[in-house]
């Protein structure tokens, strides 16, 4: 029972930061019909500008280790604060030199040009960085909480109450807002949204801002956890990205829910066989396409000629 | 025109030949030795930096006895930063260009089995002082002469050494294998599966993770249910301290048994200074091994006060002490000179210990199980574990 208790928890600690990284696609698809493939290396600037601020701000070189003493919260909030504009920042570069060129010229150049703006930025990463990873103190502190004797980081909790947050704020922000209807006649009509005066680019540029602040937000949230390097990325955005597809790329409750459910299925399934993981999870998503094309939480697309 | 160009290459032909000619004469009061290591790249740069100062400490230490043979020694030292085809160039930069008379490295075992074939082809012996992966000395045993020697762990043999107290140790005789999915930890999972079964046990449980996972706490919760109460983990260092980190989550500790590679700081960074002391790895040595290990580490900490892995310090030290033994009994730098005279040396005084025929035609290694000992992290350095299984541990429980 415990055991099972623990895999819960581990799950859904683990599907809060697939779910964090989803949402992340959620909001450019939801304009522009398309997504950054390079998603994941934009976690990894995310984790490293924070953390080598962190380091700097305490008198060391931009890479090395922090001692929990440096790691307070207010420091941490900062750093959280400043990767989220400087990797939003990047969105602006990502839209311009990956997207842009072939946004609504249909085709999937832009699959690639994603990619490939990724390979740029996690090798540039790797020029000033370097392949070793930094280990981050949580600002938390390390204790274990324990619930009925499964175990849990105050750092999983708090990537958990982010994301969720995150996926709050966006579900109003799109439904709620004159931002969110703007984006929506942008995704639905880009000619028509612009007749009615909605500056088109500013807000497909915005949305992209908003996509990679959020790669930004979770790097830094999850470093203390996965520790800070330029390789963490790839691997935990292919989840995310299979989080998105199964709960709905068009809803941040479906992109949530994706990512606990990959989670806890991982851990569940880690119960009784580690190397059954990964088959379970993408037999689930081949599963979840054939039943629902849409994603589990995503509009049922209806093609219009 | 060409007459013009004709003219320079002549003048560049006679300039190069003129330094080619003055080389030698150079070079004939100065005996030359390679360094090529990751000293600041992957998780193991930390390994191939303490190696460098004590290997640059030998070197000292050498001169001031008024060198070898007469001639000074001269370090001649290449970063490789764990990427072999770096590695592969420093390699040849070293042999070609400077000429050096052995090389000391590298620190990851994928470099080394990447340039094997060039000091194995130019006839320059090299001696590994941190690379542990089996094949590094092995590749080149059947040839007529074997250039690549080995004063370091070697895996298999630490991973014997830590059966053995695993087997000692457990009380309930339940031992389970943990393991990355990675090369290193699929062949470390054999050879535990293998060196267990000479002990007449079969693991409780096998288990594997991503390299790069942080929760593994699905794989314990099945150890824990198999009763395992030693858990012997072929992994990296980092790898090792999610595994701490989970035992923590669960609160449970059974004893966990891991490679050299927990002697990086990673370890100690990841799993926290507390937690990382919960787990026991094998070492060549550490810096209370002796008096002239505790000596070294004083005046390397005096020098280099971060320098953590005191292990490989020795092991570079050592690597270079051999090569001067072998340049004094092959009475010169020829290759294959050298290598014969490493295949039969005498006493040699190292930090370690005193080598006494280190190595043969058919042993490349200087060190082996019986000369290792097990370490644990106390308080933010590596020290020696000396407990009751330890004391009981016999030359028999070394099965491999």
């Amino acid at each position: 029972m415990t055991a099972f208790l623990q895999a819960l928890a581990s799950g859904l600690a683990l599907g809060a930061i697939y779910g964090l990284i989803a949402l992340g696609f959620n909001i450019t698809y939801a304009t522009t019909k398309t997504f950054n493939f390079g998603q994941g290396a934009f976690l990894v600037p995310g984790s490293l500008v924070g953390v080598s601020l962190l380091l700097l701000a305490a008198g060391k070189p931009h890479f090395g280790n922090l001692s929990q003493q440096e790691m307070t919260l207010a420091a941490y909030g900062l750093a959280t604060v400043a990767s989220v504009v400087v990797v939003g920042a990047i969105g602006v570069a990502l839209y311009y030199c990956a997207i842009k060129p072939f946004v609504g010229a249909g085709g999937l150049n832009w699959v690639l040009s994603t990619i490939g703006f990724g390979i740029i930025m996690q090798n540039t990463a790797l020029a000033i960085w370097g392949p070793a990873s930094i280990a981050v103190p949580s600002p938390l502190g390390s204790e274990v909480w324990r619930i009925a004797g499964a175990g849990i980081r105050p750092q999983e909790v708090l990537i958990a109450v982010v994301a969720v947050a995150v996926m709050i704020g966006l579900d109003i922000v799109l439904r709620k807002t004159r931002f969110g209807k703007a984006l929506r006649a942008v995704a639905f009509n880009p000619q028509a949204a612009a007749i009615v005066g909605i500056n088109v680019e500013t807000i497909v540029i915005l949305a992209f801002v908003i996509s990679s602040g959020l790669a930004g937000l979770a790097g830094i949230l999850i470093a203390p956890i996965t520790t800070a390097s330029v390789f963490i990325g790839l691997g935990i955005a292919l989840k995310a990205f299979s989080a998105a597809i199964v709960g709905g790329l068009t809803s941040p409750r479906g992109c949530m829910l994706g990512g606990f459910l990959l989670g806890v299925v991982e851990a569940l399934v880690g119960l009784w066989r580690a190397e059954m993981r990964e088959i379970t999870i993408f037999l689930l998503i081949i599963v979840v396409l054939v039943v629902r094309p849409g994603g589990l939480m995503g509009a049922r697309s209806v093609e219009k000629i | 025109m060409n007459t013009l160009i004709s003219r320079r290459a002549l003048g560049a032909l006679l300039v190069s030949t003129g330094l080619t000619l003055s080389l030698p004469a150079f070079a004939q009061n100065e005996i030359k030795i390679g360094y090529n290591a990751d000293q600041s790249a992957t998780g193991a740069a930390e390994l191939g930096l303490a190696g460098l100062y004590g290997f640059q400490a030998a070197i000292e230490d050498l001169n001031a006895q008024g060198g070898v043979l007469g001639r000074k020694i001269v370090g001649v030292v290449r970063d490789d930063a764990g990427a072999p085809p770096k590695s592969i160039q420093n390699m040849n930069e070293l042999i070609d260009n400077e000429k050096v008379a052995a090389v000391v490295g590298p620190t990851n075992s994928g470099n080394a089995l990447a340039w094997l074939h060039i000091p194995q082809q130019k006839k320059v012996p090299v001696i590994s002082h941190v690379a542990t992966a089996t094949d590094i000395t092995a590749r080149y045993a059947k040839e007529a002469q074997n250039y690549i020697f080995r004063v370091s762990m070697v895996d298999r043999e630490q991973l014997a050494l830590l059966t053995a107290y695993a087997v000692k140790a457990s009380k309930t005789k339940k031992i389970a294998i943990i393991a990355d999915t990675t090369g290193y930890g699929q062949a470390a999972t054999k050879d535990l599966q293998e060196i267990l079964a000479l002990h007449g046990i079969t693991p409780v449980g096998i288990e594997k993770f991503g390299p790069k996972d942080t929760d593994m706490t699905s794989q314990l919760a099945k150890l824990k249910a198999a009763g395992a109460d030693m858990v012997l983990s072929g992994s990296l260092g980092d790898a090792t301290a999610q595994v701490l980190k989970s035992m923590e989550k669960m609160d449970y500790y059974p004893g966990l048994l891991s490679t050299w590679s927990s002697i990086n700081t990673p370890l100690v960074n990841i799993a926290g200074p507390k937690l990382s002391e919960k787990t026991i790895f094998a070492a060549s040595t550490t810096e209370d091994a002796n008096d002239r290990a505790v000596a070294l580490n004083k005046r390397l900490i005096a020098k280099y006060p971060n320098m953590p892995a005191f292990v490989s310090a020795a092991q570079g030290y050592d690597a270079v002490m051999l090569i001067a033994a072998a340049v004094k009994q092959a009475d010169g730098t020829d290759g294959p000179k050298l290598q014969q005279a490493l295949e039969n040396l005498g006493k040699v005084q190292g930090i370690i210990k005193l080598y006494d025929k280190p190595f043969s035609k058919e042993q490349h290694e200087a060190l082996g199980v019986a000369d290792f000992h097990l370490a644990q992290w106390k308080n933010g350095r590596v020290v020696k574990v000396d407990d009751a299984v330890v004391k009981g541990l016999t030359a028999a429980d070394l099965k491999r």
